[in-house]
């Protein structure tokens, strides 16, 4: 659907899984890349089973918490020191489930992912970098078309925003 | 206090080069509201870029037909009405006219807004009526003649709504506006909620700082190239990223798109320090409540 070479010329690493993602960077221009520099770095955490906080192990807890918001630090933290090193900007979008779509665990992480973007958003602006989040259910053409957006040029001016796709996000 | 050179600034695409194909809205009508200058009509500009034919809506006659004939100068057909948003009949008779000109309205764009900077206390009841009636009635009054129409004929149809960055914060020294923006994102998801079996999608962009001609921020001594150092992104925004943002969320490329308040501001609404400059309140600003007149 009107592809318009949004990404053309740009390396993006997708971590996670997410079909329509990487149909969408692909389609818009983008050269998908596991590893090293690039320009788009786009992280889809996988979601994590919905169960009451009382029947959660801290093990549990934790690899919620990691997968949710520690390791999209430290890899927007590496992918941040690249672009500066390279003098050049970039863009982070990260993807997963809305707030309190899950459990007491995924709802820390994701809030705890809002913040960030909104923080790292601010604290890399200068440096050309863009920081933004997108909490949804949805899974299809929509996602895909929206993170190429704000993986893209187009969306400069968008940075440290928070948001969903569908009524229910 | 100028951007340092070694600061990077992501910046758009050029006016010329679209994030979507020209025919992406072919067969569309989208009324524009407040689109005679502004915000309004760099979104009537970007529904024309698409391919949509634009029926342009403002307090004043003369700038809405000017504005139709700008964006007929991009090959568009438009036409340009004069409307007061917050009288239900004058809306009623707007979409008639658009509809009969034009073809039936597929699409809405919200922009009709007043906004300039004043201390609460010096706000008349006029004045703030009239702030937030057009933004807030207006937009309802809009809508819904938009949705019983697009329901009447069994045909979904989108609309985008104009809001603005500081509704998350409060805005000390316009007050009016602070309301009244606000309300336009908190009823654009309830829209979307009561339209979404129409399949009628409601989204807001929350704006914010592009300047025109006719913001109040564009008057600004030495213009606004000199504020472009207080926002976060290094820069104020370019219009026409504004406006291809609000054209975008109408298009199929973002059909599961609803409900959604998408904050284009780069920046300027968050928090930059735990440590701020010393407030002052607005009634003793030396430069007028927005701290720059």
């Amino acid at each position: 659907m009107a592809l318009m070479g949004w990404l053309d010329g740009k390396t993006a690493q997708l971590v996670g899984e997410s079909p329509a993602i990487a149909a969408a960077l692909a389609g818009q221009g983008a050269t998908l890349v596991r590893e090293g520099n690039c320009d788009v770095l786009v992280h889809v955490a996988v979601p994590t089973l919905a169960r009451p906080a009382h029947e959660l192990s801290h093990a549990e807890w934790r690899a919620a918490l990691d997968i949710g918001v520690d390791q999209r630090f430290l890899l927007a933290r590496a992918f941040a020191a690249m672009c500066r090193a390279e003098r050049r900007g970039g863009a982070i979008v990260y993807v997963g489930a809305p707030e309190q779509a899950l459990g007491s665990d995924h709802a820390a992480a994701a809030g705890a992912l809002g913040n960030l973007t909104k923080t790292l958003g601010v604290e890399w602006a200068r440096d050309g970098i863009r920081v933004n989040t997108v909490l949804t259910r949805e899974a299809g053409e929509t996602l895909g078309n929206i993170v190429a957006y704000l993986a893209s040029d187009y969306a400069a001016y968008v940075t440290g925003a928070v948001m969903g796709v569908g009524l229910d996000d | 206090m100028p951007v340092p050179s070694h600061h990077i600034i992501a910046v758009p695409p050029p006016f010329a080069e679209p994030p979507y194909p020209a025919n992406i809205f072919a067969g569309q009508t989208v009324l524009v509201s407040g689109g005679g200058s502004g915000m309004g009509l760099a979104m009537a500009r970007a529904f024309a870029q698409g391919g949509a034919s634009v029926a342009v809506m403002g307090r004043n006659l003369e700038k809405a037909q000017a504005a139709a004939r700008e964006l007929a100068a991009l090959g568009a057909s438009a036409h340009g009405m004069s409307c007061d948003v917050r009288l239900p009949e004058q809306v009623a008779a707007a979409f008639d006219e658009a509809e009969r000109i034009l073809g039936p309205v597929t699409l809405l764009a919200n922009n009709a807004g007043a906004n300039f900077p004043v201390l609460a206390e010096d706000i008349s009841v006029n004045a703030w009526n009239a702030v937030t009636r057009i933004a807030i009635d207006g937009t309802f009054l809009c809508s819904s003649e938009f949705a019983r129409r697009r329901i009447a004929r069994g045909e979904g149809g989108a609309i985008i709504n104009n809001s603005a960055q500081y509704i998350w914060t409060g805005f000390p020294g316009d007050a009016h506006s602070a309301a009244a923006k606000t309300a336009q994102a908190t009823m654009t998801k309830a829209m979307a909620r009561d339209w979404a079996p129409y399949r009628i999608r409601v989204n807001a962009v929350a704006a914010g700082f592009f300047p025109h001609e006719s913001s109040t921020a564009g008057q600004h001594e030495g213009g606004p190239e000199s504020l472009q150092g207080m926002i976060p992104a290094g820069r104020t925004g370019s219009i026409h990223e504004f406006g291809w943002l609000a054209a975008m969320t109408c298009t199929p490329m973002l059909a599961g798109m609803t409900g959604q308040v998408i904050v284009q501001d780069g920046g300027e609404s968050l928090r930059r320090s735990l440590m701020m400059p010393d407030f002052i309140p607005p009634r003793e600003r030396a430069e007028g409540p927005w701290g720059w007149r």
